[in-house]
């Protein structure tokens, strides 16, 4: 992949066309590989916490995906689209607490500082010491035009406690910064389209203003009146503006720019778990298809989160649950469920991106998106960072899908190469050099 | 008219020649050192009898056009020569040749000097009170307040520090509460030790409150350096700016910006943890710091800490474009795109905060009211319409501004925004002069709160007061602008006034030769800040607030630095305490602003002094004279070359040229009489081994001479200077009132300076009285004011 668009930008600059014109000029079937150079890329990463449980989720055998097991039954639909990697380890030491550990190195693949935070048992930690592998490739993507998007990458969360801390923050544009993800729907509505809402309310507004601007015109002397009239020309021509505007984006919503509908106050609390994460998901295929962005996360809940799924009728909190042990049939019963629960999510988000047409491209918007759907823990009980769930759906980085692959205890920092690679902005190490020994891991690609 | 102002005004059409219109010359002083020149003058007189002869009949006397012959009006901004050349070609029309060569350019010069030219048509039509929209100040203001409607405005109290509640332990317990205490400042090293007795230095809490008091509008960034984990909330008990939950690596220091408002009180609260560790456990510390505008970073001083509580405050960040400073005070007069775009953003960004914040509170206060039909919604909205239009609504304005929008908005938030929305880009809102409608009374409350704060009436007994008609009379108005002056907006207004009759606002920051002046660096100049804004403060906020004592004043304010730095004239008083202290009193050496180091380093090069700057600082600033721009820019001659010169040896070199001495005969003689006062604001007796020459002069407006020896000479002429007073009373009414003070009668200033006199230079009074001034314009009824 990489190679095509090293190849294309080389042709490009021997021709010295700009990056506009090219685009117009071989967005031809006639070059072969141009559709493929210009096809966006995808990533979205999905968490869930607190780890699975093993014996029924993963396959049983490598290669060929066969019957999936229980936790990943919702992604039948999607099984040739599914890629499942067993055997890759978070193999990252120092400081924190496996919880904290799993989800502060999970996507930087580096040690936690030190810090004050303590958690259940080892020492305490603060915040991640590096870039996590989504903002680094949202950096990579915002710099060359031709992948530039309005946002570069998007946080969703859902449930997310109001709390920073090395708990709730999985993402890190750099050492010690981690980015809170948004789980309000509809403050993430606001932030993809406030300001075409603010602009509608203004053009509402207008026709009211200039009638008051013409009665107050009538007060003032003719020397004051040419400032008011002044005003009210600049009013006017705000208004012609936002009448283009209006006229544009009407033109615009017929291929799918369109702002989405909300279902009104839906307040952000744990019962309306399964309704925020519909709204979260809905947005996030409208940022898709507006191309607002090619990188985001999805959060559900945080390291050690306690959801209380009721709606499956468990009223435990997940993480109280996931420290019982296997022996306790109920609790494994429940914790299936949890887990077959946030795969419904991946599930559902694989659904809304296949049901959507590539806005001028081919195929689906799932053909072009690749959900890893990933966890800080290997298993509850254990807190084990070892073979750390990592489940791909959709075809955004190119691997050859509808398979188990099986390592055997390869560090995750190769995979994040793998992703970083496959992104187009390949690195030789991420993270800790020491665990990128032998590269990106073989085999993703068939 | 003097010849002088005719060589002006032929500069000016030639500035407007090359299509620069500097509207500096506007204001116009005669002078009387300039030297009449006949040759000018006389050609004017011929032009005018030319004009009335040849021209009048068809354009009218005064140019004003004639209406079946030729019935524009002649203005316009051509130059005298381009005139002369049109007129020579063209005019009289049945015989054009009647006029030409110095007829012509006679006529020309005649007609731009008496009614064509701009500065012509200013001087015919005297200064009026002018509509204006909100300066981006106002429009922050006035926004702070409308947003105080449903909690109230901060009550003005001093700066004690803020209130510290500390626990052993990780939480607040009550059991475990050890230390409740007022900390003057935020600045402590715990170490491993920790605070206090009873509590373990590796495992407390520490919960601050009370409020920080922005003293003037601008950028502040905060600077909290801590090595343990801490969550800084600014503005509202939710509303956090700062959050290190996690003390995480090595990172002590923690950033965040704001622009704040001036005069506004804003609640804070810090919660600070440290934290038991199983590993190695640091030691404690924190530092709660600012960079306020124009400043350099220093610990938050107790002067702008509050222990108790406040009201939630909103500043406003919207980036608000300049005003227009063309007539020397900002004026809201630019009506374009880029002030109308940050017109929507601010009522946006304040409709939000009345979503978030204002509509849940006004809620949870009125929990028993009836809230039939969106009643609750409905007096929420109408409140905030009321005041943000300044006045009570009438059916139609109801309609439009409440009932309306209410109907096609069944989403509250969205009810609220459009409201809001609406009302803020309302011209009723955006020219607070609209209020025609109104009562006078109401008007009257508009306008104090106009010029005193920058604001609208927002406190209950100034809104209830104007409505009830009972500012009816000068004294009443009087008395309420009494009771505004005291508080932290006034205050602040009245800062901003004292920086600009100094041109702090616009100098450039500090720095000197570091071998010449060894140990002067940004703390010192910081310190400086703090001394004269201590000073200014205590001068006019003292029982006598007199004037004269800007200027005579043998004390200032000091801090250990400083003492150390600049030696026994700035040791502390006896029995001051703190940061800040009011130093001993100098009478040999100081004098007020003139010689406060901050003044006369600001006013001085790199390493040594600069009369001009400081000569242009008093004939332009202090005693309010006009001076021309230099006819090129010139760079000082180097010290370097005339090794043997003192400075003002130098500067009379330089400036020996006829065509310098114009100007540099007054420049210079004021400049000169600061000399003893190096370029750090040092006293100094000789430069070179030469004595210090500091003798000056100055010729007043009225054409009498003052000569004087050094600052203390010079101190004591201003203070009894009718220049100088006329000076600082023009600049104060014009920032207070926004309006040239001409407009309010041509012999206003004069009446205004004499009873600033005769008051003692009362400057709390002349503030009471600009605001009484311009608000009782309100009672003559057909007053645009």
């Amino acid at each position: 992949m990489s190679q095509h668009s090293t190849s294309r930008r080389d042709f490009l600059a021997r021709l010295g066309v700009s990056a506009a014109a090219a685009h117009l000029m071989f967005n031809l079937p006639s070059l072969g590989w141009a559709a493929t150079a210009n096809r966006k890329k995808r990533l979205v990463i999905m968490f869930s916490p607190n780890g699975i449980i093993p014996e029924h989720f993963w396959p049983d055998e490598q290669g060929p995906l066969a019957d999936l097991k229980r936790i990943l039954q919702p992604l039948d639909p999607f099984k040739s689209q599914t890629l499942t990697l067993h055997g890759v380890c978070d193999k990252i030491k120092g400081d924190g607490d496996g919880h904290m550990r799993g989800m502060g190195c999970l996507l930087t693949g580096i040690e936690l500082f030190p810090g004050d935070i303590q958690g259940g048992s080892d020492t305490p930690a603060g915040w991640s010491q590096g870039i996590s592998i989504d903002q680094y490739l949202k950096n990579k993507l915002q710099a060359d035009e031709a992948t530039q998007t309005r946002f570069g990458s998007l946080e969703f969360g859902v449930m997310v406690p109001d709390r920073a801390d090395t708990w709730t923050r999985m993402s890190y544009a750099g050492p010690n910064q981690p980015l809170a993800p948004i789980d309000d729907p509809y403050q993430m509505f606001d932030k993809l389209y406030g300001q075409t809402k603010n602009r509608e309310l203004l053009a509402s507004v207008l026709d009211e203003l200039t009638a008051d601007f013409k009665k107050v015109e009538a007060i003032v002397s003719v020397e004051d009146r040419r400032m008011l009239e002044q005003h009210v020309d600049m009013v006017r021509e705000v208004e012609k503006e936002l009448q283009q505007e209006r006229k544009l984006a009407s033109e615009k919503a017929d291929i799918g720019h369109a702002v989405p509908d909300m279902p009104s106050n839906v307040e952000d609390k744990n019962d309306n778990m399964p309704q925020i994460s519909r709204m979260q998901i809905e947005l996030m295929v409208n940022s898709f298809t507006a191309d607002f962005t090619r990188i985001a996360t999805f959060q559900i809940t945080n390291s050690v989160g306690g959801a209380k799924m009721k709606w499956l009728d468990i009223n435990e909190g997940h993480h109280e649950l996931s420290h019982e042990p296997d022996s306790n049939e109920a609790a494994y019963e429940k914790l299936i469920k949890i887990n077959t629960w946030y795969c419904e999510q991946v599930a559902y988000l694989a659904k809304r991106l296949s049901e959507t047409p590539e806005p001028g491209g081919q195929g689906s918007l799932l053909d072009n998106t690749t959900i890893l759907w990933t966890n800080e823990l290997g298993k509850g009980n254990s807190h084990t960072l070892n073979d750390i769930p990592f489940v791909m759906v959709g075809g955004g980085l190119g691997f050859k899908t509808g398979r188990a692959l099986q390592y055997d205890k390869v560090a995750h920092n190769r995979f994040l190469l793998n992703i970083a690679e496959a992104m187009d902005h390949p690195q030789a190490t991420f993270g800790n050099p020491d665990y990128c020994g032998d590269g990106p891991l073989t085999g993703l690609t068939g | 008219m003097t010849r002088h102002e005719i060589r002006f005004l032929k500069r000016k059409s030639q500035w407007f020649h090359c299509g620069t219109i500097i509207v500096l010359w506007m204001s116009i002083a005669p002078t009387a050192r300039c030297l009449a020149d006949d040759a000018e003058q006389g050609l004017l007189d011929r032009g005018a009898a030319i004009y009335a002869e040849s021209c009048a009949a068809c354009h009218g006397e005064q140019g004003q056009g004639v209406a079946d012959s030729y019935p524009d009006p002649l203005l316009g901004d051509s130059t005298s020569g381009e005139l002369a050349k049109l007129i020579a070609d063209t005019m009289p029309e049945e015989e054009p040749e009647a006029c030409v060569g110095e007829d012509a350019q006679a006529v020309a010069a005649y007609i731009h000097h008496a009614f064509y030219s701009e500065a012509a048509q200013i001087r015919t039509r005297p200064p009026r009170i002018g509509l204006a929209r909100l300066t981006g100040e106002q429009l922050r203001q006035s926004l702070a307040d409308l947003y105080a409607r449903v909690d109230g405005v901060a009550s003005t109290t001093p700066g004690l520090g803020i209130a510290g509640t500390y626990f052993k332990g990780a939480g607040w317990k009550d059991e475990n509460k050890k230390i409740e205490r007022n900390d003057p400042v935020i600045d402590f090293d715990f170490g491993l030790e920790g605070p206090g007795e009873g509590i373990e230095g590796d495992d407390f809490y520490i919960h601050w409150s009370g409020a920080i008091r922005a003293d003037v509008s601008g950028r502040y960034e905060f600077v909290i350096h801590s090595s343990s984990a801490f969550e800084f909330y600014f503005g509202d008990s939710d509303r956090i700016l700062i959050n290190n939950r996690v003390q995480s690596g090595d990172q002590t220091e923690f950033r965040a910006s704001l622009h704040l408002t001036g005069g506004r009180v804003y609640p804070i609260r810090i919660e600070f943890f440290q934290r038991k560790r199983k590993t190695e456990q640091p030691p404690s510390s924190i530092r709660l710091a600012w960079v306020p505008p124009r400043g350099i970073e220093h610990t938050i001083p107790t002067a702008n800490l509050l222990p108790d509580w406040n009201p939630p405050a909103f500043p406003l960040q919207t980036k608000l474009p300049p005003d227009d400073r063309s007539y020397g005070y900002d004026r809201g007069i630019a009506i374009n795109r880029d002030w109308d775009d940050s017109t929507t953003s601010a009522a946006l960004e304040f409709a939000e905060m009345a979503i978030k914040d204002l509509w849940p509170r006004y809620q949870r206060k009125h929990k028993k009211d009836a809230d039939e039909d969106r009643a609750k919604l409905r007096a929420f909205l109408t409140d905030l319409v009321q005041t943000a239009l300044r006045g009570e609504l009438d059916d139609a304005t109801r309609n439009r501004y409440i009932d309306d929008p209410l109907a096609t908005s069944e989403d509250d938030s969205m009810a609220i925004k459009r409201v809001l929305l609406l009302t803020l880009k309302s011209p009723r809102f955006l020219y607070p002069q609209l209020d025609m409608s109104e009562s006078p009374s109401v008007r009257a409350a508009n306008r104090v709160a106009l010029v005193l704060f920058d604001s609208l009436p927002a406190e209950s007994w100034l809104v209830d007061a104007g409505r009830k008609g009972q500012l009816n009379n000068e004294q009443k108005i009087r008395d309420a602008a009494t009771r505004m002056v005291v508080g932290d907006r006034a205050k602040s207004k009245t800062r901003a006034m004292l920086y600009e009759w100094l041109n702090l606002s616009h100098m450039p920051d500090i720095s000197k030769d570091a071998e010449a002046f060894p140990g002067f660096d940004s703390e010192i100049v910081g310190d400086l800040r703090l001394s004269l804004d201590a000073f200014l403060d205590e001068v006019v906020w003292s029982e006598n607030s007199d004037f004269r004592q800007l200027l005579q004043a043998d004390w200032t304010f000091t801090t250990d630095r400083l003492a150390t730095f600049y030696g026994d004239a700035w040791k502390p008083a006896e029995g001051e305490t703190g940061k800040i202290q009011r130093s001993v009193g100098d009478a040999s050496t100081r004098h007020g602003v003139l010689t406060h180091p901050l003044m006369m380093s600001g006013l001085a090069y790199f390493t040594t002094t600069s009369p001009i700057h400081r000569g242009v600082f008093l004939v332009r600033r202090v005693l309010g004279r006009t001076l021309r721009p230099p006819n090129a820019a010139f760079s000082p001659l180097s010290p370097d070359l005339h090794p043997d010169l003192t400075t003002r040896e130098r500067v009379e070199l330089q400036t020996s040229p006829e065509s310098c001495q114009v100007c540099h005969v007054k420049i210079n003689a004021l400049g000169f009489a600061l000399e003893n006062y190096d370029a750090i604001g040092r006293f100094r007796e000789s430069e070179h081994d030469k004595p210090v020459d500091a003798s000056g002069q100055y010729l007043s407006r009225s054409g009498a001479e003052a000569t004087f020896n050094g600052a203390a000479e010079l101190a004591d002429y201003l203070a009894t200077s009718d220049d100088c007073h006329r000076a600082f009373v023009a600049r104060a009414f014009e920032h207070f009132a926004k309006q040239p003070i001409a407009a309010y009668g041509p012999d206003r200033l004069d009446r205004l300076t004499r009873q600033f006199q005769e008051s003692g230079f009362n400057i709390r009074q002349l503030i009471i009285e600009i605001a009484t001034i311009a608000a009782s314009q309100t009672l003559a009824t057909d007053s645009p004011a």
